[in-house]
């Protein structure tokens, strides 16, 4: 590959992140149209940059698309389903388009349609919140994964793996459409040592380890911090285990949920013995809303 | 979502004009790729014009598709992701407070936080971009996750446009040296 200058370099890179305006964004491929090596180093960026989708959850589109597109390729129906080679069938995602018939209309893309227009009920709610959240998605996971980072090429499994947790006590209910809430706990912003998750709707939480880990003979125990409680609350020990889950979170109000502050303390092993914290208070934070919550009621009927 | 090798066969397949395995690919990526464009363009009307060109372009270059480039939903999203910044930055500035769409219902029925498949690149991205100052983080995912320009972003961080600018620029340098690149 030819040798390029720190601009071009950096045009190629803010192209990719998409931050040119239209004009560069000419200028840019223009280039890409008469050097091969350009157009290469720019893809390369862009793929470089481009897992960062992995993050950006699905929606689906409407049902009719798929045959604007067929009409303005071409496409006909196909006859026959298509064969994978030495692989068992595999359960696609996203259920396959039926269109066509009335009857046959595709449930969940109609229930996400349905949504979309109960959504407009929310106008009100911070755009910034909503903008930000792919972000700080990504930027907790990075949090999650720093305390891994090794300075070669070997790095083992990330320490904060998934437990699906059910939502045990309410049923019918529809994880989909709950808020999901999201606290990072840290002594200081760049060392998060727990993540806190909340289901809105079964208010069930789940501690992430992410760093910490206590001294032999003592524990962590998390406390829900309100002033609107008289004093803080202890929502128990934190396990030893990268995952703690628990529903006691139900036990109170949302507005206290949504608001407090969670803490942290030291305590000595098994939890404290009084119910009142004793040893200090190592991690804090507050939730954030990641995914709002649908408006009441959009389930299938 | 099928897996990346089962998406390898199918666009081969379209590449040879198979409907069938172009209709395939739409079922198991059309929602992630609308998922992309509607972050950046938050108009449903708009995002599915974009996914419409993109699919057709897809038929259409198939043939162009390297494995050994990328993975081919990375290959997917980035047509669908340069469609899509194209026509933002045509239009007149979409501003930050504009309304919300079905962005909201994005939630795909997961903690987001609990995303089993993070790919060892994802991670070791994300580890860079976690090198950067928390601000520049942010900068930095806000522009490529909502396909914000410049402008928008110096509102939201309420700085001259040419500081946005140098940030934006030391910052991917940075991620680039950290990817050593």
């Amino acid at each position: 590959m030819m040798a390029y200058s720190e601009d071009d370099i950096a045009r190629a890179i803010e192209y990719a992140l998409g931050t040119l305006d239209a004009e560069e964004r000419a200028q840019v491929e223009a280039k890409m149209s008469v050097e091969k090596d350009f157009t290469a180093m720019v893809r390369a960026w862009e793929y470089k940059l481009g897992v960062l989708n992995e993050m950006v959850g699905p929606i689906e589109p409407s049902p009719e698309l798929w045959d604007r597109i067929k009409s303005v390729t071409g496409v006909s129906q196909p006859q026959e389903p298509v064969l994978l080679p030495e692989l068992a069938r595999p359960v696609p995602e996203t259920p396959e388009p039926v269109a066509t018939t009335a009857a046959g209309v595709d449930d969940s893309a109609a229930s996400v349609i349905r949504l979309s227009a109960q959504v407009r009920r929310w106008r009100g709610v911070a755009s910034f919140t909503t903008a930000i959240a792919a972000a700080l998605v990504a930027m907790l996971a990075l949090g999650a994964y720093q305390p891994d980072l090794l300075p070669n090429a070997i790095r083992p499994k990330p320490r904060t793996q998934v437990a699906e947790v059910r939502p045990s006590p309410t049923p019918a209910q529809q994880p989909a459409q709950a808020p999901q809430y999201v606290a990072v706990l840290q002594k200081d912003a760049g060392s998060p040592a727990f993540i806190l998750t909340v289901d809105g709707a079964t208010k069930n939480f789940i501690v992430r380890r992410v760093a910490a880990q206590p001294e032999p003979g003592r524990s962590y125990e998390l406390w829900i911090v309100s002033d609107k409680l008289q004093r803080p609350r202890s929502l128990g020990v934190i396990g030893a285990d990268d995952f703690t889950a628990r529903p006691v979170l139900a036990a109170y109000a949302p507005e206290i949920v949504d608001q407090a502050t969670y803490a942290v303390t030291i305590e000595p092993e098994g939890g404290s013995p009084t119910g009142v914290a004793t040893g200090p208070i190592v991690f804090t934070g507050k939730l954030v809303e990641t995914v709002p919550p649908a408006a009441s009621g959009p389930g299938k009927p | 979502m099928l897996t990346p090798a089962e998406l390898v066969w199918l666009i081969a397949a379209v590449a040879k004009g198979d409907e069938a395995a172009f209709e395939r690919l739409y079922a198991a990526t059309r929602a992630k790729l609308f998922g992309v464009v509607l972050r950046i363009l938050r108009r449903q009307e708009l995002a599915e014009e974009v996914i419409q060109e993109t699919y057709v372009k897809i038929w259409n270059s198939a043939g162009q598709f390297n494995p050994g480039l990328s993975s081919p939903i990375t290959w997917m999203a980035s047509i669908a992701r340069n469609r899509a910044i194209d026509v933002v930055r045509k239009r007149t500035e979409v501003s930050i407070e504009e309304e919300p769409t079905a962005l909201e219902v994005a939630a795909d029925g997961h903690d987001p936080l609990a995303r089993r498949e993070m790919t060892e690149e994802l991670k070791r991205l994300l580890e860079c971009v976690g090198r950067l100052e928390p601000e520049r983080q942010k900068l930095v995912l806000l522009a490529y996750y909502n396909g914000w320009s410049r402008e928008q972003l110096a509102a939201k961080f309420e700085t001259p446009v040419n500081t946005v600018k140098t940030w934006l620029r030391r910052s991917m340098m940075d991620i680039r040296e950290c990817l050593g690149l």
